[in-house]
């Protein structure tokens, strides 16, 4: 029940979010269409030479880096999404299984750790785990006869540099999971629960036919989210690579796609610099467009809402 | 299979190291293919114990047979009961034939004889064409049905219901007593439903166990139970409009309101609460018992004086905060334990009025004076104390 | 009839089932502390090698235990000189307040026009608004980038014209917006009908009422951006021009990069303590407000 229109008012307690909004949000999308559209554009002294429709993608998919930056992405999305989706859900029902509840409050706390922490200083904190001589991974692996292994350093195989960053990834990654499955598991009435064990069912099948039919919402909105945070993977090599992206001596072999563009905002007064840039940004834009339709159609069918 | 209860006790532990008994020592035998109504106020432990004969909730003390086997340790997965919940707890994201199917899946069923079982069962309930529809596309009464269905359809030893009727609204909780009626009688299972409405559990129920604060009240045949009440709890428990309660005594073998004689009584001199059926008052001629009428109603075929008198004693009302339409769990009943005993759930009606219920033909106005005479077996006289019957 | 043979052996099966279920209860405490151990050993790690000397850094095997009576303190202040954290932490501060503060105000006052006035377009432009939140950030950050530099906040920059460089564009937020504006359509009418009733006016009635009930929520959203600003790597490194003006997450990668040779671990894990601690503090304080705040933006989807 509202009353009737009161457009000047509103537009008053709108204007600075709006006027914001516009120049920080909304101009930059159109602006990026013109950016892709202009050659050998220099922002410095505001000339083009013309204009181009796929001059700036082809400039991107040319790049060196532009193989190696969609492959590693992929990765990275493909194998640490589904492996954090499922650890976390699997961490989540089973925290939610500790009767006790300042017990499950600590490990809650311990869990939840990681989403606040800084990813550069934890990425380095990784980096120096895997180190080769002096890490605690290759003494742990020790402990059963493993020889060290060269994760991340001079000489690493791109294999373990890999495995490397999308340990820490997952790591990362896991506590937002953790605290929305674990907040929607809370939610389901425990009357389903109670049901179902007056009907005999194991707990193996309470949960793939109870627990996480009522959860795939927020499965669902965890994977679409955790899709688009993947294809965005870059702080996270910096924290463990630094700015090299890649083991010593292997430079650029951890790179991704958004690194591409930080790359050519780096070269920012080279001609045609910026258009790669926001080149680079759309293909991002459409891949992440892409998959979140994709995830929409799978969800049609296997998503239950309310 | 006929179920037994023995010496079957419930102490919930609250924070404050309070301990509060929601089911003292009861001793029941519910015979086999019958349908048992545990009746009582909100928070008197017929939900508890319910779901203890579930298995969701271990007894305190006391053993629970189903037949002669002792069921007290097992858990509620291998009782072999059929538990209707009072929300119905039907699974959202399920259709009404995975729901039904969902608990011979769990016994390892064949697919296909399951298949079979699950249709003949919801034509039983009277579903078998909304197999494929979702809990949140059927009514409130086809949802029951629903739930009815899934509890059945493993052939449970037991069937349970928890307030059966309590989300349905006046129409279909008509229809809806009968169906369960119906289906009990079918199927021979020995059925255990709890409900706060007597009207319901006297319409259905084979026999009535009534229960306050954990203590067993009165077994029998619901009639029975209406038209002899063991004690004033009973008493004022069962029929709407509920049983007047007034002020006696009993003189010389007399019981006597005021200085208007009721009727006769064999027991000795002593102070009583007389309870009078709104039903029990009968207009006469001559009668000691005179009074002035202050309101009529009349609905239908009844008129309802109210009358006020001095030696109405004020009775309190019993409140139903699951008349809502709220959801007991098995947590809830601990919760509403707990609760119940630090407020009461119960209110004061402290006008001293009356109401005889009498044919509209004598045309009784407000401000007339009419005499009663009172029907002896509509009439209860209960020891002050104790409020047992005299 | 019960004879006593059958009683001992219902009496077995309670002993069978009860073990059961405690076994299944050790298997899921034995699973949550193995991942548990998961997540804690990096912070272990980051702490134990902070207080090494040098050469117990560079050990194989790895120490992996120091007693505390041989903590080295002096590595945080060593890790303080080799770069000027104290700056950074100041500068990042700076920044969260200042970014902060704005997105509270145009995120209240936007959010009580969405939830609480009626205009034109309103339905249209919110849809609008939500539909940016699927934009990956990347395209902005191109365009603000040469929008920074036309406002002459990149050229010979100042102090100020850095802090305005790493504020001003992060001074709204759409998904606050979306959030609160959910936390002001929670509040009854009734009371801004009461409000009117006294002759308040809207101005009043918002920041009187709505902001106070909805304190909560704005605590959260205060709490979730300056985590953001603490964090913020990428941004503050494209346009800070001076070394000074960086905030803490670049100065520490930046310090400790290694291609000037061998890497002091020591240090490094000292700074990123620095660096990790203030944020693990707020977190353990306003815990019930940052889980909320991430557990809502799960349930909004």
């Amino acid at each position: 029940m509202l009353e009737q229109e009161r457009n000047i008012a509103a537009w008053f307690y709108l204007a600075p979010a709006l006027i914001l909004l516009a120049i920080f949000i909304f101009y930059p999308i159109f602006n990026s269409f013109v950016l892709v559209a202009l050659e050998d554009y220099n922002y410095l002294q505001q000339t083009y030479d013309g204009f181009t429709l796929t001059g700036n993608f082809r400039n991107v998919l040319n790049d060196p880096n532009f193989g190696q930056a969609m492959l590693n992405t992929m990765l990275i999305t493909f194998v640490s999404v589904p492996v954090s989706v499922i650890i976390a859900l699997l961490i989540s029902v089973w925290l939610n299984a500790i009767p006790i509840q300042k017990i499950q409050g600590f490990f809650q706390t311990v869990f939840f750790l990681p989403y606040v922490t800084n990813a550069i200083a934890i990425g380095m904190a990784f980096a120096f785990m895997f180190n080769r001589r002096y890490g605690l991974i290759n003494w742990f692996l020790g402990l059963f006869g493993i020889d060290p292994i060269n994760w991340i350093n001079m000489g690493a195989s791109y294999e373990n540099a890999m495995i490397t960053l999308l340990i820490y990834i997952t790591w990362l990654t896991l506590a937002f999971k953790i605290i929305v499955f674990l907040s929607g598991l809370q939610g389901i009435d425990k009357q389903y629960y109670e049901a179902a064990r007056v009907d005999s069912a194991s707990r193996a099948r309470i949960l793939r036919r109870i627990t996480v039919p009522l959860l795939s919402p927020m499965i669902m909105y965890i994977t679409v989210t955790s899709f688009i945070g993947a294809f965005k993977t870059y702080t996270e090599v910096i924290g463990m690579f630094g700015e090299r992206l890649g083991p010593p001596g292997d430079p650029n072999s951890m790179t991704t796609i958004v690194a591409l563009v930080y790359d050519a905002l780096d070269r920012s007064g080279v001609p045609g610099a910026m258009s790669e840039a926001a080149a680079a940004a759309l293909i991002l834009f459409a891949i992440t467009l892409v998959f979140t339709f994709v995830n929409m159609q799978v969800s049609k069918k296997r998503v239950h809402y309310g | 299979m006929e179920i037994t209860l023995q010496n079957l006790t419930k102490v919930f532990q609250s924070k404050k190291e309070d301990e509060v008994v929601a089911v003292d020592n009861l001793d029941i035998v519910i015979p086999s293919g019958k349908l048992y109504g545990l009746l009582g106020p909100s928070g008197c432990g017929k939900s508890t114990t319910l779901f203890m004969i579930s298995g969701l909730l271990k007894p305190t003390e006391g053993k629970i047979y189903f037949g002669e086997e002792d069921v007290t340790p097992v858990p509620p997965e291998d009782r072999g009961i059929g538990l209707v919940f009072q929300n119905y707890a039907l699974y959202p994201h399920m259709t009404v034939k995975q729901n039904i199917m969902f608990p011979l899946e769990n016994l390892k069923i064949d697919k296909k004889e399951g298949l079979k079982k699950a249709q003949e069962i919801a034509d039983l309930v009277g579903i078998g064409h909304l197999m494929d529809r979702k809990p949140a596309q059927l009514s409130g009464g086809q949802q029951q049905r629903c739930a009815i269905a899934r509890a059945l359809v493993k052939e449970p030893r037991v069937l349970l219901l928890d307030e059966p009727l309590s989300n349905l609204d006046a129409r279909l909780r008509l229809q809806t007593r009968e169906e369960i009626r119906r289906i009990q009688r079918e199927t021979g299972i020995t059925t255990v439903f709890v409900t706060h409405d007597q009207e319901e559990a006297m319409s259905i129920s084979d026999e009535i166990v009534v229960l306050d604060e954990g203590v067993t009240q009165q077994v029998g045949q619901p009639q029975d139970v209406y038209d002899k009440p063991n004690n004033l709890f009973v008493a004022k428990f069962l029929g709407t409009p509920p049983i007047n309660l007034f002020d006696g005594r009993i003189e010389n073998g007399k019981i006597m309101i005021g200085d208007a004689y009721i009727g006769k009584s064999e027991a000795e001199d002593q102070e009583v609460t007389v309870g009078i059926r709104p039903e029990g008052f009968k207009i006469v001629e001559r009668s000691s018992f005179q009074v002035e009428v202050e309101f009529v109603e009349t609905i239908g075929r009844d008129t309802t004086l109210i009358i006020n008198h001095p030696n109405v004693e004020v009775q309190g009302s019993f409140e139903d905060p699951e008349e809502e339409g709220d959801v007991t769990t098995v947590e809830d009943t601990e919760f509403e334990a707990l609760n119940l005993e630090m407020g009461s759930g119960k209110s004061i009606q402290d006008q001293k009025t009356f109401r005889a219920i009498v044919d509209a033909d004598y045309g009784v106005q407000p401000g007339d004076t009419v005499k009663f005479s009172v029907k002896p077996h509509k009439m209860h006289v209960f020891n002050k104390e104790t409020g047992e019957l005299v | 009839m019960q004879n006593v043979e059958n009683v001992e052996e219902l009496y077995e099966d309670e002993q069978k089932i009860r073990f059961k279920r405690r076994m299944r209860l050790a298997l899921v405490y034995a699973v949550v502390i193995f991942f548990a151990i998961f997540i804690i050993i990096p912070f272990y790690w980051m702490v134990i090698t902070a207080f090494k000397t040098e050469t117990q850094v560079f050990m194989s095997p790895p120490m992996l235990w120091v007693n505390p009576g041989e903590w080295q303190w002096v590595n945080f202040s060593l890790a303080l000189e080799r770069a000027p954290f104290i700056r950074y932490l100041a500068n990042t501060v700076l920044v969260a307040i200042l970014s902060t503060a704005g997105t509270i105000i145009t995120t209240i006052l936007s959010g009580f026009a969405f939830a609480r006035l009626n205009f034109k377009g309103r339905d249209v432009l919110f849809m609008i608004l939500i539909a940016t939140m699927m934009i990956p950030g990347e395209i902005f950050v191109v365009t603000n980038f040469l929008t920074i530099t036309s406002f002459g906040w990149i050229e010979d920059q100042t102090f100020v014209e850095a802090v305005l460089a790493m504020t001003v564009p992060f001074m709204t937020s759409v998904f606050f917006l979306f959030f609160l504006r959910q936390a002001f359509k929670q509040i009854p009418d009734e009371l801004y009908y009461a409000a009117k009733v006294d002759g308040k006016t809207d101005w009043q009635y918002l920041w009187g009422i709505m902001v106070p009930v909805a304190l909560p929520t704005i605590t959260t959203i205060t709490i979730l951006n300056a985590m953001n600003t603490w964090n913020a790597y990428v941004w503050p490194r494209l346009i800070s021009q001076r070394e000074e003006f960086q905030l803490v997450s670049n100065g520490l990668r930046d310090a400790f990069d290694d291609t000037a040779g061998r890497i002091m671990y020591h240090e490094q894990m000292a700074a990123s303590i620095i660096v990790t601690v203030p944020l693990i503090i707020a977190f353990l304080i306003l815990k019930k407000y940052i889980m909320r705040g991430v557990s809502r933006s799960g349930i909004k989807g």
